[in-house]
């Protein structure tokens, strides 16, 4: 059959109305308020498989075991890796591209996700990095602005 | 032995009170559905006023919503024609909540309406308005109520309701 192609209604258009409330939960909870109270990166260390999570997690990864005990890590740490973005999440150029930074904080064996600030030439994997506070912190992960070069 | 745990319950105070940390995010979720063949004209129809359908020879059925394809034939249909404004309500519902879960005082009614010079069985799904929803019944002859030619969009919203012949 030959398909008909004059018409005017070849597509419809629309957009649904989703949306979402997450909450952060108990251990995001402990984590933004050390955050937005004290300034604080708050970790979650467990003694048994020697690691420390950052965020604060409320069970180990490795060994299940529940953690109770959580104390902050240092705000400086090391650039583990990074990535320029040179597009947001609808498809718009970003220029300059945005970094998203991989950090491992001293005092932790996770990796922080963030943004990296400043020139995006000058990151580099293994850089001395720390972390930017917002002036205004209400929490959020967003009272973090950023890793900033040292 | 150890009771297991079974999460944290949350009120509404809590969040009304910002006792806990949340974060919210709307989605831009546009679409853009493609009409095909049949459905487009059969919205053109609709904007100049018209029920368009399709025949298949073979079993001479006439569809509306027009469709592409006989699927009891499994081939491709053969002609447009242009239906009564009319039809028959096969079925209904009185619908006190709308979809996204909010309280309706009058209810809204959708219904399948069959439609005049389609094949028995063969409508399409719309709004029942202007009558009292307790007056209602099946097999109730129902004449398309359009939206005035300049609002039309080409859009199934192009009729506004459908209402009982009285």
């Amino acid at each position: 059959m030959r398909v008909p192609s004059n018409q005017n209604y070849t597509a419809w258009r629309g957009s649904i109305p989703v949306g979402s409330l997450y909450t952060v939960g108990l251990a995001g909870q402990m984590f933004l308020e050390a955050l937005k109270e004290k300034g604080e990166i708050l970790g979650s260390p467990c003694k048994k498989c020697d690691k420390v999570y950052v965020p604060t997690s409320i069970f180990c990864e490795s060994c299940f075991a529940e953690l109770k005990e959580h104390k902050p890590v240092k705000s400086e740490g090391k650039v583990v890796s990074f990535t320029l973005c040179h597009y947001d999440i609808d498809g718009n150029v970003l220029n300059p591209p945005r970094i998203a930074a991989a950090v491992r904080l001293d005092g932790a064996t996770s990796v922080l996700i963030h943004d990296g600030l400043g020139e995006p030439s000058k990151w580099e994997i293994g850089a001395r990095v720390k972390v930017k506070l917002a002036t205004n912190r209400e929490g959020s992960i967003l009272d973090i602005e950023g890793f900033e070069l040292i | 032995m150890k009771e297991p745990k079974l999460g944290t319950a949350l009120s509404s105070e809590d969040f009304k009170k910002k006792r806990v940390f949340t974060t919210s995010y709307k989605p831009k979720a546009e679409y853009a559905w493609d009409t095909g063949f049949a459905i487009g004209h059969y919205l053109e129809g609709l904007k100049e006023g018209k029920l368009l359908a399709r025949s298949c020879k073979k079993c001479g059925r006439i569809l509306i919503p027009p469709r592409a394809f006989c699927e009891l034939c499994f081939r491709p249909t053969d002609d447009w024609i242009e239906l009564e404004h009319t039809g028959t309500i096969n079925t209904f519902s009185l619908c006190y909540i709308t979809w996204d879960m909010r309280k309706l005082t009058d209810p809204v009614i959708p219904s399948v309406i069959e439609i005049d010079g389609a094949t028995e069985g063969c409508g399409i799904m719309h709004m029942i308005g202007g009558v009292d929803p307790k007056a209602i019944q099946v097999g109730m002859k129902v004449e398309a109520v359009w939206k005035p030619a300049d609002e039309r969009e080409g859009s199934i919203t192009d009729i506004k309701h459908w209402r009982p012949i009285l």
